[in-house]
């Protein structure tokens, strides 16, 4: 008795082994994110089973000749997976790979924040497709970016994914305002705001009167070349050349018009600008 | 007092290894679009992103999720700090060791936001039940990879195992 | 414990070392220090030792000992005077010392005299030079001095409505989703550089502009670029800039490298960096009368008035000059600090500096204003 225990242990033991050996894991090449499937095994026993992948780790004791569930929730990350059944010193592995499920997310980067009205090719949208659990899509999907402003057709343009990324450049309008560019992939959208503002002052205008305390210089309405009228806050620098000297003074848009009154009681010459533009020169005479 | 000795000089290796430049990687930036590479980004994406899988080695051969903030961010530090956790809670460690990769940049977005890279890494990868090794192979795989800027260096956002590219 | 003694030993034989050859201390550069001013309760038995006696009291402090020394303390208030020579209103004055000066009798007639004090102050932004010509009269034997008090204008009470814009920021937080937009800097442009020699020092003046909606802090830095492709060197604009540049705003910059020699240089790199910053499109600073004209010391200026259009105070103001040439190139770009506040609709005088490197080759030039306000708690 004593001698046939130990042998009989040793033969279940190299039985179990070869049982093992003598069977691979059956494992689908490519899993979809968060669906579980079943591994089936021969054999009698049990076994340890490890399942390594990019973000889950489990170990479990399992019977051979019984299905190995794989559940959902631990196949949720896409990736590579490593599965490995042991028993008695033995080990079996293979290796699966899992994908994307369905889209669930767009991470939208929009580029940039504020532009210029009239600018070609300025906009940049990029889009990048990702499932429930954030793995990037990579079979072709169509995004449809679309920019439109208040009171002008919106555009739009459909681009096809390569490896999860969409992307698409497009014009600024012509109209100041902010425009909602908008990344959609069925039913699932993000939007982001672009704010288009006046381009440089176009045709700046002055005109320069006597006041009792000197000169009231005053500009038309200061406008862009598409006639958007040019943020409050926008310098204009007024330069008055009189007998004294040169004067100036930068003076903020408020509400399209910007004015100053100098104190200049000589004849002068008045000259205006903004930025890098210029604008007409007025003379007006000294105080009677 | 000699086990304080033995892991100060193991912290200190392990900063060290840190500081390193990190595993050998080919950079091919032949086929990118539609922005081109500039000087400075090509020389310092292949170089984080060999810091990257320095970093992602050491964090999980100690179990140390917190060695990822460097280099990883959003969804890719997220579900590497969620899989070091749990090897912790089972037991069973994965050891990578790394022998190289060709890493090859396939979208760079027009305002240079984002980086889409293609690696194809050679790897040996050995499985830990406390210290019994259960499973050891060295095997290519290919990932794919999008990088982010930070303050002074590039971030893996994604980093995928994908059967082809 | 051999180790503690040889360290011991060594601590030793240093400390003697200091006391055998000691370091001496080297003096302050760019500091002049003049004639040192005399005491408390000097004497004031001559024009140039009254008004030597009464700035030994303004730099000590001794504002009853100073006014004291007045010949027209009947028309001078005692605090009028102290607020002229310390300062007032958060100026830059407030902040300044006087470190030295040197006086010179101009012309003695009797019982009066004119003698010009060159003063030298100690500020928070560097020294500052200021002339006085001071009428000194004889009293009873002693020597006072007519000090010259500046009747400013009175402005009448008044409310000032402040309908500017103004700019806040709110920038994404660090629990943004990736994607999550953000603010744009501001997009500013360096619109011109020239790199000119004066004296020993390269010099890296132009201008940039905000070419954006939105204010910017800005700041240029430039590399010089060496023969061999080498970095020579690097600086940034520091003070010589006007930082905060409301939409469409133009401001002039300088950069020196001293030490260093055109003939050194292939190329320079500007970088102009530019931060989404709040701001205030108030106060409005009209910088009146310009003209360029020889200073009492016989120095080329660029002078005028600065008028605070606002209702608020103006603390502290910086004056940038940026003089062309007939190509309209930027040739320089000088800079000076008004140690006066700037009171609401009152004129301020300032002067800056002419190189004479640029006399003649001026054929015009703008001066814009930097200008500090002390927040209100």
């Amino acid at each position: 008795m004593r001698r046939f225990l130990p042998a009989a242990c040793l033969t279940v033991c190299l039985m179990a082994a070869l049982a093992l050996a003598a069977q691979e894991l059956q494992l689908p090449p490519t899993v979809s994110a968060g669906s579980g499937f079943a591994i089936a095994t021969s054999g009698s026993g049990s076994a340890t089973f490890y399942l390594i992948g990019p973000s889950y780790t489990g170990r479990r004791e399992v019977q051979l000749g019984q299905e190995i569930r794989v559940r959902p929730q631990e196949v949720r990350s896409a990736g590579r997976y490593l599965a490995i059944l042991r028993s008695g010193g033995a080990s079996q592995s293979g290796s699966f790979y899992v994908v994307a499920a369905k889209p669930a997310s767009l991470s939208f980067l929009a580029h940039p924040s504020r532009i210029p009205v009239g600018q070609r090719g300025s906009v940049i949208g990029v889009a990048f497709v990702f499932d429930n659990w954030h793995n990037l899509l990579r079979r072709p999907e169509d995004v449809e970016f679309r920019l439109a402003t208040k009171n002008a057709p919106a555009a739009a343009q459909s681009v096809r994914t390569r490896d999860g990324a969409a992307w698409i450049l497009m014009n600024s309008g012509s109209k100041a305002g902010n425009a909602q560019f908008v990344a959609a992939l069925d039913g699932i959208e993000q939007t982001r705001v672009i704010q288009q503002v006046a381009s440089d002052p176009c045709h700046l205008q002055i005109r320069a009167e006597r006041s009792p305390r000197g000169i009231l210089v005053q500009t038309a309405p200061v406008r862009d070349c598409s006639g958007n009228p040019v943020s409050d806050g926008t310098v204009v620098t007024f330069t008055a050349n009189g007998p004294a000297g040169l004067s100036t003074v930068d003076v903020p848009v408020k509400k399209d018009i910007a004015q100053v009154e100098l104190n200049i009681p000589g004849p002068a010459t008045i000259s205006v600008a903004s930025g890098v533009v210029m604008g007409n020169e007025v003379k007006v005479g000294g105080q009677p | 007092m000699k086990l304080a000795s033995v892991l100060a000089v193991l912290l200190v290796l392990s900063v060290a290894s840190l500081a390193a430049d990190g595993p050998r990687v080919q950079f091919d930036t032949s086929h990118i679009g539609p922005r081109q590479m500039e000087d400075v980004t090509g020389r310092n994406i292949p170089r984080d992103w060999g810091r990257a899988w320095q970093t992602l080695a050491i964090a999980y051969a100690q179990n140390r999720p917190d060695l990822l903030s460097r280099y990883f961010t959003g969804f890719a530090q997220q579900k590497l700090t969620a899989g070091i956790a749990a090897q912790e809670k089972s037991g069973v460690r994965t050891r990578y060791i790394d022998h190289g990769h060709k890493l090859a940049a396939y979208f760079y977005s027009p305002d240079g936001g984002a980086i889409e890279l293609h690696d194809t890494a050679d790897l040996e990868i050995q499985v830990l039940d406390g210290n019994n090794l259960v499973h050891s192979e060295r095997v290519t795989l290919r990932y794919i990879g999008l990088m982010t800027p930070a303050a002074d260096h590039w971030e893996v956002r994604l980093l995928e195992s994908v059967p082809s590219f | 414990m051999k180790l503690a003694v040889l360290l011991v030993l060594a601590t030793i034989a240093l400390v003697i070392l200091g006391f055998v050859f000691p370091v001496h201390q080297a003096t302050t550069p760019g500091i002049v220090s003049g004639e040192a001013l005399p005491g408390v309760g000097a004497s004031t038995n001559t024009p140039e030792a009254a008004v030597r006696s009464l700035l030994g009291d303004v730099q000590a402090r001794d504002w009853n000992r100073a006014y004291s020394l007045l010949a027209n303390s009947n028309v001078v208030p005692k605090e009028a005077f102290v607020h002229d020579v310390s300062g007032n209103y958060g100026s830059l004055r407030t902040f300044s010392s006087l470190e030295g000066s040197r006086t010179r009798v101009l012309n003695e007639n009797g019982d009066q005299a004119l003698v010009r004090a060159d003063m030298h102050w100690s500020t928070a932004v560097g020294p500052i030079y200021d002339v006085k010509e001071l009428k000194v009269v004889q009293q009873g034997g002693n020597w006072k001095v007519e000090w010259p008090l500046e009747k400013q204008p009175t402005v009448p009470p008044q409310v000032v409505p402040v309908n500017y814009l103004r700019w806040d920021v709110i920038s994404r937080g660090p629990e943004d989703d990736w994607g999550t937009q953000n603010v744009d800097s501001p997009r500013v442009r360096i619109v011109s550089m020239n790199a000119v020699q004066h004296g020993s020092t390269l010099v890296i003046v132009g201008e940039v502009v905000n070419e954006d909606t939105v204010p910017a802090f800005v700041d240029i830095n430039a590399i010089l670029i060496g023969k061999n492709d080498q970095n020579l060197d690097q600086e940034s604009s520091f003070d010589k800039i006007q930082h905060t540049l409301l939409p469409k705003q133009v401001t002039p910059y300088r950069i020196d490298f001293p030490g260093y020699n055109l003939s050194q240089v292939k190329s320079v790199r500007m970088d102009a960096k530019a931060m989404l910053v709040p701001a205030s499109a108030d106060p409005v600073i009209a910088v009146l009368d310009q003209h360029e004209q020889t200073s009492v010391l016989g120095r080329k200026v660029l002078s005028g008035n600065l008028l605070n259009e606002s209702g608020r105070i103006v603390n502290i103001a910086q004056v940038l000059a940026t003089y062309y040439d007939s190509n309209g190139k930027v040739i320089w770009v000088s800079d000076g600090y008004v140690d006066r506040a700037l009171l609401p609709q009152t004129p301020e005088p300032f002067a800056v500096d002419m190189p004479d490197s640029t006399v003649g080759k001026v054929q015009s030039y703008r001066v814009t204003v930097n200008h500090y306000i002390r927040q209100q708690s």
